[in-house]
């Protein structure tokens, strides 16, 4: 009896060490680095059809060249990472899958250039005052919103009061100082703010203040709009099946004109499908199911990059990764251990985890190194990966008797590290945590929670905007004006901080940190419009953030809308005026320059 | 020789050696290499901190010592690396503990509450039972994996004991109709009503004729409903919702290296084909011991 359970035991144990034996690949030896796999990757990449194309070290960011045209009709079926809930842009929370809908349904009064200027759209110019108080806009003439109503100063000026009480545009005003909006002619606008802003043109790019809708219908059936939405854009609301398709047909009335005087948009529909997955939904451009998809995952673009027939295009924006530490809370409030703990990521290694060796370019500040507001010097300043340092600066604060934390001397550190259920994310995070508690001073515990969960802890809405994280993943920066976004990030992160200090309160200071002479630099910054002084100070702020280290960085974030053959026209399309706009940021497609040709 | 006889035979018997052998004989081939596969799983996964040959599951090779990410099967790496350089086999070892685990608190509360609450009722019946049952059947009606990610969503910090005891909480119900469904069945056989006849007390009869004649069909059920909670866990780590990371979990590790599949297909295939090969094991055995259960009972 002893012997047949021997003899099957046996069985077994030999399968399983065959089975290892023969999958052996000779690779018992540390091999070539990631770093190396990554640059083999970017050299074979697809091409893009690039007139413009930065290459800084090895990521790419393109801009194809406008095209000849036109090649009318067709249909593009865009795969998107997630649904739009509703497409109110006053009102509805709008992320990279809904702009990609918005701006094809809306217009707005300005967009970004190449060159990161606020450029006219359904605006041909505007101009301030002196002390930047008052901004006179004139609009474009001869624009008709999708139901026939002219689009006019009056249409502008009558948002104003929707806007004001937007879940979205409301906080924007707010931002933006904005207090006032008149029709002063038929065709012009006026702009009164509470206080002077030089960036206030770059609000107007933006989604909350500058993407113009019907006031009327917006208030007479305001339910309906998030799903049936009418703007004066490219194409018009056909069928909404939500969690399915979102189909948008060609507006034959649409205003606008290539630089040819040919009527845009060149193609009849585009069809919009949610498919979260980020394989799936690759695997669905790969197959044809659909024929274009966009991407917020450096993964997915590697693997996008392999893939045959397809064409990227890639951007790579401001916007940076990393994580956040709640200064407001121990032992996060001191600086020895946010910047201990930073000088211990490896911003490589993250990198590699989160799939963006030769895609993403490590993160030293809310500049990517083609913004024209990066910094050498910030990057000289950024605490580098240095286990000696970080290890050093951690033990100081373990040691120190009146340490924030109320432990005794000598015991470890403890610290939540938080991001979404993200496989890349967890993958990134399980890479901090293994640097960290190698050092033997700190205790991690890895915790996940779905995106509103995590945003919720941050807010800290019942905790007296204090928030309930630790250290938790987070994203920041944008390609508009550094004002619009770095402005409210740092105003006082609670009520009471705000009072005692006599300035405005921000809910979505997350990282809590409150310096008031970082914050007195903010806000000198848009009282001036000279960019040597503009950059100086946004420099400076850089540079505090080096030493205080509210938050850490991984790489910057980069997006990518993929293509399959014959579909162009995606990054290359122009201003009505015939500037070049910024391309594919945060993988937003602008439909209405793209065409499909033979091949 | 039929599974009857060799049952008879065992019983006729009374020797311990000669139970063995027979039952042995009773297995066919699938069942001896199901026995042969969990006792591996249940040995790797107990003894893995001592066995020399597994590593440590979270250790990064590829930053502390350079090999490569998503690596193939090599000599030192049975079953390659994960995308941030782990050792795959390692992994698969510990997450066996996880599921193991599960499955075991799971099975174990299952047994004892379900199984006593379920014979109690089915015993005495009454309103005890009618609320118990309307219990149960509420508690049955939700979706397993919906109620399960309810629960662990509430619980916010999700270490291996609170997942353990969130799977099971939610698998007393199931006990608790099938031990009740026995408990009726065995309290109108003939010698319970002697029992009760020569005026035993209800709880004595209760203890020593029903319950002992429910444990096996229960121990039946148990391992296929241990399966049932293996894929459940597996569901909920994929979900980002089981036992925090970096603990190893099968779940975890398909969820995790699917972002990576496009580069190297196998990380999701071992934890899949464990967590596979576990699962038909565990059903493999329970359906013979059901099936020879039932011929027990039959002779009996």
């Amino acid at each position: 009896m002893r012997r047949k359970w021997s003899k099957l035991l046996g069985l077994l144990l030999v399968f399983g060490l065959i089975a290892a034996a023969c999958g052996d690949s000779g690779g018992d030896d540390a091999t070539a680095t990631t770093a190396e796999q990554g640059a083999a990757e970017t050299t074979a990449a697809p091409t893009t059809a690039a007139a413009t194309s930065t290459t800084i070290s090895d990521a790419v960011t393109s801009t194809e060249a406008p095209v000849a045209g036109p090649s009318y009709g067709g249909r593009v079926t865009v795969g998107l990472e997630a649904e739009a809930p509703g497409l109110r842009p006053w009102e509805d929370a709008c992320s990279s899958p809904c702009r990609n809908m918005m701006v094809n349904i809306y217009d707005k009064l300005f967009e970004i250039s190449n060159t990161f200027e606020p450029v006219g759209w359904l605006a041909t110019d505007i101009a301030p005052n002196a002390d930047f108080t008052v901004w006179v806009m004139n609009l474009r003439e001869g624009v008709q919103f999708h139901n026939g109503k002219d689009f006019n100063a009056q249409t502008v000026a009558d948002m104003f009061p929707i806007q004001q009480t937007g879940a979205i545009s409301g906080g924007i005003l707010a931002a933006a100082g904005v207090v006032d909006i008149q029709a002063t002619g038929d065709f012009e606008v006026t702009y009164t703010l509470g206080a002077g802003n030089s960036a206030f043109p770059a609000h107007l790019t933006g989604r909350g203040l500058g993407t113009v809708f019907d006031p009327e219908l917006a208030l007479s059936d305001p339910d309906g709009y998030a799903q049936n939405p009418v703007g004066t854009g490219p194409f018009i609301m056909a069928n909404r099946d939500i969690d399915n398709e979102t189909l948008l047909v060609r507006n034959d009335n649409y205003w606008m004109t290539d630089e040819q005087g040919n009527s845009l948009p060149y193609l009849d529909e585009i069809a919009f499908r949610p498919i979260p997955d980020e394989g799936t939904r690759l695997s669905s451009l790969i197959s044809g199911t659909v024929n274009a998809m966009q991407t917020l995952r450096q993964g997915t673009i590697r693997d996008a990059r392999e893939a045959d027939g397809l064409t990227l295009f890639e951007f790579q924006g401001n916007n940076v990764g990393g994580g956040q530490f709640n200064t407001l809370v121990p032992p996060y409030d001191d600086k020895r251990v946010r910047k201990g703990l930073t000088h211990l990521n490896n911003q490589d290694a993250v990198i590699d985890a989160l799939g963006g060796t030769g895609i993403s370019l490590p993160g030293s500040q809310w500049f990517s190194p083609d913004s024209p507001w990066y910094s050498e010097a910030v990057a000289a300043a950024w605490p580098q990966f240095d286990i000696p340092a970080g290890t050093a600066l951690i033990q100081e604060y373990v040691d120190d008797p009146a340490r924030s934390d109320g432990k005794a001397v000598g015991e470890s550190i403890d610290v939540e590290l938080s991001c979404p259920p993200d496989p890349t994310l967890i993958a990134a995070m399980q890479v901090i945590e293994a640097v960290w508690t190698s050092t033997g001073l700190v205790n991690v515990e890895l915790t996940q929670f779905d995106q509103a969960t995590h945003i919720n802890m941050s807010l800290g809405v019942d905790t007296g905007f204090v928030g309930t994280h630790g250290a938790h993943c987070w994203r920041w920066s944008s390609d508009d004006d550094p004002s619009t976004f770095l402005n409210t990030a740092f105003a006082a992160p609670t009520p009471a901080i705000a009072e005692e200090f006599g300035v405005p309160f921000s809910a979505v200071n997350f990282p809590n940190y409150w310096d008031p002479e970082m914050f007195g630099w903010l806000v000198e910054a848009v009282k001036t419009d000279d960019f040597a002084e503009r950059y100086a100070l946004y420099e400076m702020v850089m540079m505090r953030f080096a030493d205080e280290v509210p938050v850490w960085y991984s790489g910057h974030t980069a997006t990518a809308i993929g293509v399959t053959e014959g579909i162009i026209g995606v990054s290359g399309w122009v201003t009505p005026d015939g500037v070049l706009g910024a391309g594919t940021p945060g993988a937003e497609g602008r439909w209405h320059f793209v065409q499909i040709t033979d091949g | 020789m039929s599974e009857a006889a060799i049952i008879e035979r065992v019983l006729e018997s009374g020797s311990a050696d000669r139970d063995e052998e027979l039952l042995f004989a009773s297995m066919s081939w699938g069942v001896r290499l199901a026995v042969g596969w969990m006792f591996i799983v249940i040995f790797l996964a107990t003894f893995a901190a001592w066995i020399p040959f597994v590593r440590d599951p979270n250790y990064l090779f590829g930053l502390f010592e350079g090999y490569d990410n998503n690596a193939g099967p090599s000599r030192k790496f049975w079953l390659g690396t994960d995308s941030i350089a782990r050792d795959n086999f390692a992994r698969l070892v510990y997450g066996a503990r996880v599921s193991l685990t599960v499955g075991s608190v799971a099975v174990a509360c299952g047994l004892v509450v379900g199984g006593f609450l379920g014979s109690l009722v089915g015993f005495y019946r009454g309103k005890a039972e009618a609320i118990t049952m309307a219990l149960v059947d509420v508690v049955l009606a939700f979706p397993g994996l919906v109620l399960l990610l309810v629960m662990v969503s509430i619980t916010q910090k999700r270490s291996l004991f609170v997942i353990s005891l969130v799977v099971g909480l939610l698998s007393i119900p199931p006990y608790t109709r099938v031990a009740r469904a026995n408990a009726l069945s065995v309290t109108n056989r003939e010698y319970v009503e002697a029992a009760r006849a020569i005026g035993t007390r209800p709880m004595r009869i209760l203890v020593r004729e029903v319950i002992p004649n429910v444990i096996p069909s229960l121990i039946a059920y148990a391992l296929i409903a241990a399966a049932f909670i293996m894929v459940l866990e597996g569901s909920l780590a994929f979900l980002g919702l089981s036992v925090q990371p970096p603990t190893a979990t099968w779940g975890q590790m398909i969820f995790q290296a699917r972002s990576d599949m496009r580069l190297s297909v196998w990380p999701v295939v071992y934890p899949s084909a464990a967590l596979v090969f576990t699962v038909l094991s565990l059903n493999i055995i329970g359906d013979w011991l059901r099936q020879r259960n039932a011929t027990r009972s039959a002779a009996i």
